[in-house]
């Protein structure tokens, strides 16, 4: 895939905690407008290198480019207000907040973030908070969530929860939104549900999708393109089918990665 | 009759401070979870710099030192106090903000607070160390020309107009963008920040408002004593503060003003008009901390949300558009049961 298709590009990401080395070169390129999946054994470092490209972590070596803006080890609120959102590996609503306010919170850049406008010029948000609302409510709807509209996002069941989560990233209109295990943990009708939601979604939006995935089926179903990561570093990609037939892959997903990875050194 | 009235009317004075400090504290706690265990070195800092700004210049031989001197009319001590209050929380931001969270953060406030407690009390030239300010003038005092009661009333009413200020600012910050950021950051602070909220800053200005805030009740306690020393601002003040706060539900401004009645006014103030125990001076401050601790744990054990819970947000209804369930319920089939 040519580069410039690309709205993520990775490279060489490397990232270690004391002698734990979590992330030992990490490239790959995330085409726009696909949905893409990340994916190797428990402690592949696929959790760090969300943390990563997301600027929760910052590297210590490699780069990352999105959209054309080079974000290696931006705080993670640039890298939101640049348009890459990620969700976590659990469920973090806001507890003590409405299931509509945590909608509320997420759009980009209010006006009423200001306190000059809060204090002196509060007309100036209303119109805004107002088309803000519009759209969390036609969200709520969408996700089945317009009736709890009103609870508190800690009385949402498990499966409610991840529902509100990906609602929420859709809120901040992300231009990529990194799913970090959406579908751990769920039902098998919930994650056919959640599935039509983001394909929906890169439908209508046009965002695009890097998901973390343990579940190989979704992944199939779902993804344009696999990243397979084993021992900190990027193994191959490709389609599911591709991968398949890749030894090096299997292997991986046989031993945890550890032979053929170290054999190459 | 002139005593009760006098007696109501200081209690309401102290009221009325306690819920400005209250609405401080909310902001910072109740709204942004920021764990300020120094509130009243900023009351302090306030009612200090109000003071020397509209003291007149020291006096030589009056074994009275204090810096500045300005002999300036109240409403620019008011804002002088409150500004100096707001930038010393503001330097405290810088140190602690940054990098700290819950109880470190608690810890390092709680340290400044003991430096600042140090500096004040032994550097005599500042603000004439433990001795304190002395003779702070009352604004007005010398125009009205009032009996002291009458002052007293009159000073009730500026004290509360200053208090209904800060209660709809405190109201209008929490209606906001800005509060409902303030309050996602109080929820999960990781959360916000990759949702795109500048946590740092949006923590900064809950803390400098709340500093500012507490600054307002600091000038306002100056005045109406017309004196001020570090025995009236040790740490254990700040707990009656979080108390008051804590009993009456965090989150809630009204909250903040019904335990500012029952912790600060009830307990705390109230009490110290009651006569000495004949041979236990000092008993009766010690059974009223008793009692304010008593009351914090039982609050926690059963209402932890205090008497007042936060409220929930409601917004302004929007009837949804037409269709727009139906759609939502086409568009992903057999699946209208929600959940697991």
């Amino acid at each position: 895939m040519a580069a410039d298709d690309e709205i993520l590009s990775v490279h060489d990401l490397r990232r270690s905690f004391g002698g734990v080395r979590a992330l030992t070169g990490a490239t790959f390129g995330v085409g726009r407008g696909t949905v893409t999946a990340l994916i190797g054994p428990n402690g592949a470092g696929k959790t760090t290198l969300v943390n990563v490209v997301a600027g929760a972590m910052k590297p210590q070596a490699g780069s990352v480019v999105f959209d054309g803006r080079d974000i290696t080890g931006r705080p993670s609120h640039d890298v939101a207000l640049n348009g890459l959102i990620r969700t976590f590996q659990i469920s973090r609503e806001y507890p003590a907040m409405t299931v509509l306010e945590n909608l509320m919170v997420s759009p980009q850049g209010q006006t009423g973030e200001h306190l000059w406008t809060v204090l002196f010029r509060p007309s100036r948000y209303r119109a805004e908070e107002r088309a803000h609302l519009e759209r969390a409510l036609e969200v709520l709807a969408d996700f089945g969530l317009y009736e709890k509209r009103n609870d508190y996002a800690r009385s949402l069941s498990g499966g409610q929860k991840r529902l509100l989560e990906l609602a929420r990233a859709v809120m901040a209109r992300p231009k990529l939104l990194v799913l970090d295990e959406p579908m751990a943990g769920i039902n098998p009708a919930l994650i056919t549900r959640l599935a039509e939601h983001i394909l929906a979604l890169r439908e209508r939006e046009g965002t695009t999708f890097l998901m973390v995935e343990h579940n190989l089926d979704v992944v199939e179903d779902m993804c344009d393109n696999v990243i397979v990561m084993a021992v900190g570093r990027t193994l191959a990609t490709g389609t599911m089918a591709e991968l398949r037939e890749n030894p090096e892959v299997v292997s991986a997903y046989l031993t945890g990665g550890l032979v053929d990875v170290r054999a190459q050194g | 009759m002139g005593v009760i009235l006098g007696y109501v009317a200081t209690l309401g004075v102290y009221f009325f401070i306690y819920n400005i400090f209250a609405f401080g504290l909310n902001i910072q706690f109740g709204y942004t979870g920021i764990l300020d265990f120094t509130v009243i070195t900023f009351m302090a800092i306030g009612g200090y710099m109000a003071g020397v700004a509209s003291l007149g210049p020291e006096q030589p031989g009056s074994d009275i030192y204090y810096v500045l001197g300005l002999s300036l009319p109240w409403p620019v001590a008011l804002v002088i106090g409150a500004a100096a209050a707001g930038a010393a929380g503001y330097v405290l931001g810088l140190i602690a903000l940054r990098r700290l969270r819950s109880d470190y953060l608690a810890i390092v406030t709680l340290a400044a607070g003991s430096i600042v407690y140090g500096v004040i009390g032994n550097a005599n030239g500042l603000f004439d160390g433990f001795e304190g300010l002395v003779g702070v003038p009352q604004p007005l005092n010398g125009v009205l020309k009032l009996s002291p009661n009458s002052y007293t009333l009159f000073f009730l009413g500026l004290a509360g107009v200053i208090m209904a200020i800060c209660w709809f600012v405190a109201e209008r910050i929490y209606r906001s963008p800005l509060g409902r950021a303030m309050r996602a950051i109080r929820e999960d602070l990781d959360v916000a920040e990759a949702y795109g909220k500048r946590t740092f800053r949006v923590r900064m200005t809950a803390m400098v408002i709340g500093c500012v805030f507490v600054g307002i009740g600091g000038v306002l306690t100056i005045w109406f004593v017309t004196a001020l020393a570090p025995a009236g601002w040790g740490t254990s003040e700040t707990f009656v503060v979080w108390a008051a706060l804590i009993v009456g539900g965090r989150g809630n401004n009204l909250g903040a003003v019904v335990g500012s009645f029952l912790v600060a006014v009830l307990f705390n103030e109230a009490t110290r008009f009651l006569p000495a125990i004949p041979g236990h001076p000092s008993l009766i401050s010690e059974i009223r901390n008793m009692c304010i601790g008593g009351l914090v744990i039982l609050t926690l054990w059963f209402r932890p949300q205090g008497a007042v819970a936060e409220r929930k947000a409601r917004f302004f209804e929007i009837p949804l558009r037409p269709g727009a369930l139906d759609e939502a319920a086409k568009s992903v089939p057999a699946m209208a049961t929600s959940g697991s």
